[in-house]
């Protein structure tokens, strides 16, 4: 009997250690599950303003993505292959495309969602939404595209979108990736069109990312799908770089920290909303406000706004703006929200506003200043004014030199030095449709702060 | 010759028919291919149709439902739930919010609203400025049918007859609770096709109280249009599409894998609905190669081809073989009178000689001796001339049998030459003999060799007879005797070289020929050669003159 009882009282024991382990352990896990939040940074140009009448200021609101955990799943993606097989992508680049969709396919995991869509003068989904797991007879199926016939590049996206719509419900990451080396010449065509279907598709979470190959897409087109359903976008000359871009796309796309990032910037009394410079959002009132469909992993995304500050005396500290994120973390399905507020001392000492200079916010603000120029130069250069293209492009380069060395910022020299060498090509030999596409790209790019280029 | 004429005429009878009949099958061919390129058009143009109905009826029920949400809206909260909309909605593009007579109250003009809002508000400047009012349009969206006319098909009028159905108790039971201030409870709705700069919009608005704000959305339409296009049926045909086509004619989606020119006109169109005015699904048809109904003239031209083919190539079959009949009975006709011919002349000899001798007024016993032999010489002839005609018999019933025996052919020539001197030389013609050194074994039929030289003599004779000399050549190649009977005679016209080995065949076939002859000799000397795995070949010589080689296969001693 006596025996029976200390039995007893061991296994009492060992249960209690069970117990004690098993909590700590959940509770290292419940740890790990909760990734480290979304940051929101507020910052001004300058740290310290100059005391006196009504000012300009530029805003940069910083988003710094964590990095994604390491030792949990990632979120499932739902991915639609939207691949151009017209005539024009015969030979090298419809082998190289086939290529990146199996690299893209092979990356997923066996949960995700995979489709293929296929267009030339019509539309063929010849993978259907289905789990990656049946890999050899989808790379089977991928290996028969043959190329020929039109580019109903609308009607690929529309098919792409259909497939995706399959899974909408599920908690997936949601990508479209379109691939075309040509002019849509069947569905409509318009940049303003395909615009509005991103822009109908980023509703649905669908973002769109853009690959265009050799120098005969429209770059125009291409971008603004991509930009309005926040979605990448990619310019390869010949189709060796294509299992590489998708590779990175991919590597993006698995690597989702945030979903449906929604920044609401709220500027205090007084404070007035001048411009948003680079980003497409709205200002309502006191409010401003910006979309993005996606951020990823360790990425720092930004938004630049230009307000009016009031009337200040030395010495005194507002408040300029709060700005609140809320997003979807993808890992708990949560929504979840973070906030950054602005404040601005003023000073009558100019020695130390000029000290308190944000180098960042100035390089950021000058860049998409450029990335501006740049669109702009495009446009002067289809209405046939060359010069004044050129032109555009060199003020820009100087300004970025001149702000550059006075702040002995390498990076915007190096930024002004490009562009000088691109606005003398330009000069030399026009705007070639190669050029065309560099600039537009580079301008998404810095205006989208893309991770992969 | 009458029988030949006779034979293309009634040849003539059976072709023209058959010509008039395939030239009458060809058109109705053509006809029936040009019904079934009609028929492919009009059911074409049906499927556009149905595209159509199903397009109107989805965008149809799109706004009546959007319609239905508008009214649902809460008043108090509209901006709010308005703008929600628009975030969350793909097929919202924009709201807005007026009230008469006043400024517009949302979007708000200036820099405020985003750069997509300005350009709202100036697409429908005239009706958020008042000069227009939002119901300007209400007689067309009301009278359907009168616009959509005559081309109109009965499934479509069904349509629009449910669609009033529908339509008239909703209304009546919306107006009934609010009688007493009609006016002022009425709700009004309606969707306005808008072009500004040569596009089209749409726009939906509400009133949902008489002197309330107008609020509602435009549709976002290439949301709408790509939730369209993924429905649309594909065509697997080659050489049709549809289009739908926008009002500036642009191609907004295609089904069928022709390629189409933008410039290219279809051959039918059909209008898809007044709620998206202009937008047609054209029927384009590749008329050159229309291939699977063009395939049933090809195929049915193919078939009448070879009907043709066969009737005619029959005609000659059939015309070329009685040709023949008749050529075959004429050369029997001709064999049998030579035959005769030729038994009877010997006769005639031996019967008058043997006559004389019979009556004993011969006493010279000289002469005797030469009747006797002319005679005999006779019946000799007269014994090969029945050899041939048997052995032809034999050989044309393959019942000729040989008895293979081992002997020299040299020395049977040598006794052959022999045996016919005094009969060659008689006629004053020179034996050369030429017989080169060497071993001449050969293992054959002893008699129908005997008789292939024999003929190939008495061939010499008759048509050489005018001839200085005969030459026997026996020489060998690898393989074979070659055993050449040569003459200077007038040789053989080049037209006739090979047709005198054919049975029958005489050079000059006319019975008043001089000489006569059966046509039998060479044809079965060379028959008979060939059965022994030998030949027989002309060879003309040169100047003039004829050359008869017998190939003959040489026998190895074992």
């Amino acid at each position: 009997m006596a025996h029976s009882k200390q039995y007893q009282h061991r296994t009492s024991i060992s249960f209690f250690t069970v117990l004690i382990v098993f909590i700590l352990m959940t509770g290292g896990v419940q740890a790990g599950i909760e990734p480290s939040k979304l940051i929101c940074r507020v910052e001004t140009d300058r740290a310290i303003l100059p005391a006196g009448d009504s000012q300009n200021v530029v805003l940069k609101i910083t988003l710094d993505a964590p990095p994604s955990p390491a030792h949990i799943k990632r979120p499932l993606v739902n991915l639609a292959l939207v691949l151009d097989q017209s005539g024009s992508m015969n030979g090298n680049k419809i082998q190289q495309a086939k290529a990146a969709a199996i690299e893209a396919l092979t990356r997923l995991g066996l949960q995700d969602i995979f489709s293929v869509v296929v267009y030339d003068t019509n539309v063929h989904t010849i993978v259907p939404a289905q789990r990656a797991g049946n890999i050899q007879s989808i790379i089977n199926t991928i290996q028969q595209i043959r190329a020929g016939g039109s580019t109903a590049l609308f009607g690929g996206v529309s098919q792409g979108a259909s497939e995706i719509r399959k899974n909408l419900e599920s908690n997936y990451i949601h990508r479209i990736i379109l691939l075309s080396d040509g002019l849509a010449n069947v569905g409509p065509r318009m940049p303003a069109d395909l615009g509005r279907l991103g822009a109908a598709l980023i509703k649905e979470n669908i973002s769109v990312t853009t690959v265009g190959v050799g120098t005969g897409y429209n770059e125009d087109l291409m971008t603004r799908l991509a930009q309005k359903s926040d979605g990448n976008t990619y310019f390869v000359e010949s189709g060796f770089d294509l299992p590489r871009i998708f590779a990175a796309e991919l590597g993006d796309v698995l690597n989702v920290v945030a979903k449906k990032v929604k920044v609401t910037i709220t500027l205090s009394d007084n404070v007035e909303a001048i411009n948003i410079i680079g980003r497409e959002g709205r200002i309502r009132e006191n409010q401003i406000e910006f979309y993005m469909n996606q951020l990823y992993g360790d990425q720092e995304k930004y938004a630049l706004v230009e307000v009016n500050i009031p009337k200040s005396t030395s010495g005194s500290r507002i408040k300029i703006a709060q700005v609140d994120v809320t997003y979807e973390n993808p890992f708990s399905r949560k929504s979840e929200k973070s906030t950054g507020i602005s404040y601005a001392r003023f000073s009558s000492d100019s020695g130390k506003v000029a000290r308190s200079t944000n180098i960042e916010v100035i390089r950021e603000y000058q860049l998409n200043l450029n990335a501006l120029a740049q669109e702009k130069a495009i446009e002067l250069s289809d209405k046939g004014k060359k010069k004044e293209a050129v032109r555009e492009l060199k003020q820009s380069a100087a300004r970025l030199k001149q702000v550059g060395s006075r702040y002995n910022d390498k990076e915007l020299l190096k930024e002004a030095d490009e562009l000088e060498v691109q606005a003398d090509t330009i000069e030399d030999r026009g705007m070639s449709p190669k050029s065309r596409k560099v600039l537009r790209t580079e301008s998404f790019q810095m205006k989208n702060q893309q991770l992969s280029q | 010759m009458t029988s030949k004429r006779s034979i293309i005429i009634f040849w003539a009878l059976f072709l023209v028919p058959t010509l008039i009949i395939s030239g009458i099958a060809f058109r109705l061919l053509s006809h029936e291919q040009e019904r079934i390129n009609r028929s492919a058009i009009q059911a074409l143009s049906e499927r556009a149709e149905t595209i159509s109905e199903t397009i109107h009826i989805t965008v149809e029920a799109v706004q009546e439902n959007l319609t239905q949400s508008l009214l649902d809206i809460d008043q108090d909260n509209l901006k709010k739930i308005l703008l929600a909309w628009e975030e969350t909605n793909p097929l919202v593009r924009n709201v807005f919010i007026y009230q008469k007579n006043r400024e517009l109250e949302y979007p708000v003009r200036g820099m405020e609203s985003t750069f997509e809002e300005r350009r709202f508000i100036a697409r429908y400047d005239s009706l958020f400025s008042g000069r227009m009012t939002f119901d300007f349009n209400e007689d067309l969206s009301k009278d359907e049918s009168k616009i959509k006319g005559v081309t109109e098909s009965s499934r479509q009028k069904l349509v629009a007859l449910s669609r009033v159905v529908q339509k008239a108790p909703v209304s009546e039971q919306k107006a009934f609770p609010f009688t007493e201030s009609e006016h002022l409870f009425i709700e009004k709705s309606g969707w306005i096709p808008w072009f500004s700069e040569n596009r089209l919009h749409i726009l939906g608005w509400v009133q949902k109280i008489g002197n309330g704000p107008v609020y509602g959305i435009e549709l976002e339409l290439m949301a709408l249009l790509s939730r369209l296009v993924v429905d649309f049926p594909e065509l697997p045909e080659k050489e049709v599409a549809l289009l739908l086509m926008d009002g500036n004619g642009y191609f907004m989606h295609q089904s069928g894998k022709m390629t189409v020119d933008p410039k290219e006109k279809p051959v039918a169109v059909v209008s898809i609905s007044n709620l998206l005015p202009h937008w047609q699904i054209g029927v384009f048809i590749d008329k050159k190669g229309f291939g699977s109904t063009r395939g049933f003239l090809y195929i049915s031209v193919i078939l009448l081809g070879v009907f043709i083919i066969a009737i005619v190539s029959g005609g000659v079959l059939l015309t070329r073989l009685a040709l023949q009949n008749m050529k075959d009975a004429r050369q029997k006709t001709s064999f049998v009178s030579s035959v005769s011919h030729e038994l009877k002349t010997p006769l005639t000899s031996i019967r008058m000689y043997a006559e004389l001798l019979l009556s004993k007024r011969i006493k010279d016993t000289n002469k005797t001796q030469t009747y006797l032999s002319v005679i005999v010489s006779e019946s000799e002839r007269l014994t090969r001339l029945i050899n041939n005609v048997l052995a032809f018999g034999k050989l044309e019933q393959g019942k000729k049998t040989y008895h293979l025996t081992p002997f020299e052919m040299d020395r049977l020539l040598e006794q052959m030459i022999q045996a016919h001197s005094i009969r060659i030389e008689n006629q004053g013609i020179e034996i050369i003999s030429q017989i080169e050194e060497g071993d001449y074994k050969v293992k054959t039929d002893r008699d129908a060799i005997e008789q292939v030289i024999l003929n190939l003599v008495d061939n010499a004779l008759k048509y050489a007879d005018k001839g200085k000399f005969i030459k026997f050549v026996l020489e060998k190649d690898d393989s074979f005797i070659l055993l050449k009977i040569c003459d200077d005679g007038p040789g053989i016209p080049k037209a006739q070289q090979e047709m005198i080995f054919e049975k029958f065949h005489r050079v000059d076939n006319s019975l008043t020929t001089k000489q006569p002859g059966s046509g039998l000799g060479l044809s079965i000397a060379r028959q008979i050669l060939k059965d022994l795995e030998g030949d027989l070949f002309f060879d003309p010589m040169p100047g003039h003159g004829s050359c008869f080689t017998a190939r003959i296969k040489h026998h190895e001693s074992d």
